[in-house]
């Protein structure tokens, strides 16, 4: 699905990944733990193709394409979905026309027909409701005035209804609460099969009680610098990354 | 900037007759009206080689409105009546020029019987007085497009003691188009008005409101994709005690084109308790275009209030960024972002019918012409 090959990344001359590899296949969960500044988010934003990030050496290839030669709108229609840590506020668009949009994108992108009103509206609410996300709130500006738990559930809602071969979850644990935590990670596991992968990003092993990953890496300081099973987590809660990370 | 230059391409001879009396003999920059055509490059508007696009009025609309604008219509002497529209250090080209100029008419909307009335400017070269309606309230459109000419046309609007009107107002392709609104404002009355503009290159509209007590007066403007030079002027004033007004106007600013906004609240010692609110916000998507804002407060009474602001702003780019990651285009993006700017004025139009025709209208607008 997605091979990341000596990668190395920097911002205004700054380096901040340092000959990073990764390996995910059709059907993984890979969790990516890391101290504050490791690179967690600039590896995300860089496999969605944010401008600003400076690709220095290295190869990314997505379903067997080179990623790095694809638009940001042309990785998310290949199905690529990133869940934001900092969802964006837009002000004046609902939240239900936004996601239309971005489903009618999608299908325009692969050839097929814009999908119905009625079916839409219809399985909207379905996961809506799953997600615990009141129908109000679908009228509303996407994101506008929303708590930090809501905006993370609407990535969920979004990343459901767009059904990627590929997410990323930057930090998606962040500022959630017990509830909101378990309802956003059941939203995760219903998506799961043997088809598609995704990447958790997250600085704590509590997310990985929900949403149990398949493997586990360490990365600081621009690579990653240990792989392991669920057990690697467990064991960094306990010992903390510095240890960790000198280890190696 | 040289005046006498920026308005030799001018061949209107009445405009030309009042600019010459009272702009050029004098030094323009000591006169406090000249300070209201600040940022109107003249001259750049008249000498743009711009081929402007027809508009045809929906028919969607002219099924939900009743055409008043091929009626015969009592003439008026407007001059004689020029004592009634003191605005306090406010003067308009448009204002005098117009009225030399033009024959003008009264219509009176308590003569019709529907509550959705059409006025098409191309059907009607005069100056036109309005007589608002008492009871029930009325909503007016007004048409002014395919224009290309240069001699303004005025407006004038009484709104009579606790009259209640909504006018909304479509100024689309024109090349060269100037327009004067005024409003009068009795006790206890309210007036909504929401300008349009699109696909014009050069115009300039004037908005006067003067208010007495009680009062509701509501102005919303929207600019978007125009060509050349786009001025808007307001000015109103508060006179009597206890009125508001709430002025909204934003402006979407492309292809090297340059939109000015310049509006002010007068409020008179007379009128404490008054309640005066401005925003103007404009966008800018490319380095090329201009938009100038010029929010003006002249309070003169102590017991009131009234706040400005006024924003110029780039398209976010984070947002450009959110809406790629979810595989929508830059393109289909702006669109969608352009139109959540616009929303909030149109949000404002109080008739539902119209509104959704207002925003049907700027979707397909928005789409392409």
């Amino acid at each position: 699905m997605l091979e990341i090959k000596n990668l190395h990344v920097s911002i205004e001359g700054k380096k901040i990944l340092k000959g990073l590899d990764l390996k995910i296949n059709k059907g993984e969960v890979h969790a990516l733990m890391g101290p504050n500044g490791s690179g967690k988010s600039t590896l995300s934003y860089v496999l969605s193709g944010k401008d600003g990030y400076e690709i220095d050496k290295g190869s990314i290839s997505y379903k067997n394409k080179n990623l790095l030669e694809l638009e940001v709108d042309e990785r998310a229609n290949e199905g690529l979905f990133l869940a934001f840590q900092y969802p964006m506020e837009i002000p004046g668009v609902q939240t239900s026309f936004f996601l239309r949009t971005a489903i009618n994108s999608k299908r325009k992108y692969l050839g097929e027909p814009e999908i119905d009103s009625l079916d839409f509206a219809k399985s909207m609410r379905v996961v809506a409701e799953k997600l615990s996300i009141a129908p109000e709130m679908l009228k509303r500006d996407l994101n506008v005035n929303y708590s930090g738990g809501e905006k993370k559930k609407q990535e969920i809602l979004q990343m459901s209804m767009l059904n990627p071969d590929m997410a990323i979850l930057d930090e998606t644990d962040s500022g959630l609460d017990i509830d909101a935590l378990r309802i956003v990670s059941d939203g995760v596991n219903n998506l799961r099969n043997k088809n598609n992968s995704f990447l958790v990003i997250t600085h704590y092993q509590r997310l990985l009680n929900y949403i149990k990953p398949d493997f586990v890496h360490i990365i600081a300081d621009g690579k990653i610098v240990k792989s392991g099973d669920y057990s690697l987590a467990l064991e960094l809660e306990e010992q903390g990354y510095e240890k960790l990370s000198i280890n190696q | 900037m040289d005046l006498a230059t920026n308005i030799k391409n001018i061949t209107d001879p009445i405009l030309i007759d009042y600019l010459n009396t009272n702009i050029l003999n004098n030094d323009p920059f000591k006169k406090p009206f000249v300070e209201n055509y600040k940022y109107a490059q003249l001259n750049k508007k008249i000498n743009s080689d711009f081929k402007a696009s027809t508009f045809a009025i929906p028919k969607s609309l002219l099924d939900t409105c009743f055409d008043i604008s091929s009626q015969p219509y009592p003439e008026l002497d407007l001059l004689k009546n020029l004592q009634d529209w003191n605005f306090h250090n406010a003067d308009s080209v448009f204002r005098t020029g117009s009225l030399v100029g033009r024959k003008s008419i009264q219509i009176k909307l308590d003569n019709f019987k529907e509550s959705i009335l059409l006025l098409d400017l191309t059907k009607i070269q005069n100056n036109i007085v309005i007589d608002a309606t008492l009871n029930p309230s009325k909503v007016l459109i007004i048409v002014n497009a395919n224009r290309n000419q240069e001699i303004p046309q005025s407006i004038f609007i009484n709104s009579i003691q606790d009259s209640n009107l909504e006018i909304v107002h479509f100024d689309i392709c024109n090349k060269k188009s100037f327009l004067y609104f005024q409003a009068l404002l009795e006790k206890g009355s309210s007036l909504s008005l929401t300008t349009i503009q699109n696909f014009n290159n050069h115009i300039r509209n004037e908005f006067y409101a003067s208010l007495d007590s009680e009062c509701n007066f509501s102005l919303q403007g929207l600019n978007f994709d125009n060509k050349g030079v786009n001025d808007n002027y307001s000015f109103i004033q508060h006179l009597k005690p206890s009125s508001s007004s709430r002025e909204i106007f934003k402006s979407i600013v492309n292809d090297g084109a340059i939109t000015n906004f310049q509006g002010k609240i007068y409020v008179d010692a007379k009128a404490q308790k008054t309640d005066g609110y401005q925003m103007s916000r404009s966008l800018l998507l490319d380095n090329l275009s201009k938009a100038n804002n010029k929010p003006e407060l002249e309070i003169y009474a102590d017991d009131v209030k009234c706040s400005h602001g006024s924003t110029i702003s780039k398209i976010n780019q984070d947002q450009l960024y959110y809406f790629n990651t979810r595989g929508i285009s830059n393109e289909m993006a702006k669109i969608i972002l352009k139109k959540a700017f616009l929303m909030e004025v149109l949000n404002t139009i109080k008739d539902t019918q119209i509104k959704e025709f207002s925003i049907n209208l700027i979707d397909s607008l928005l789409n392409g012409y």
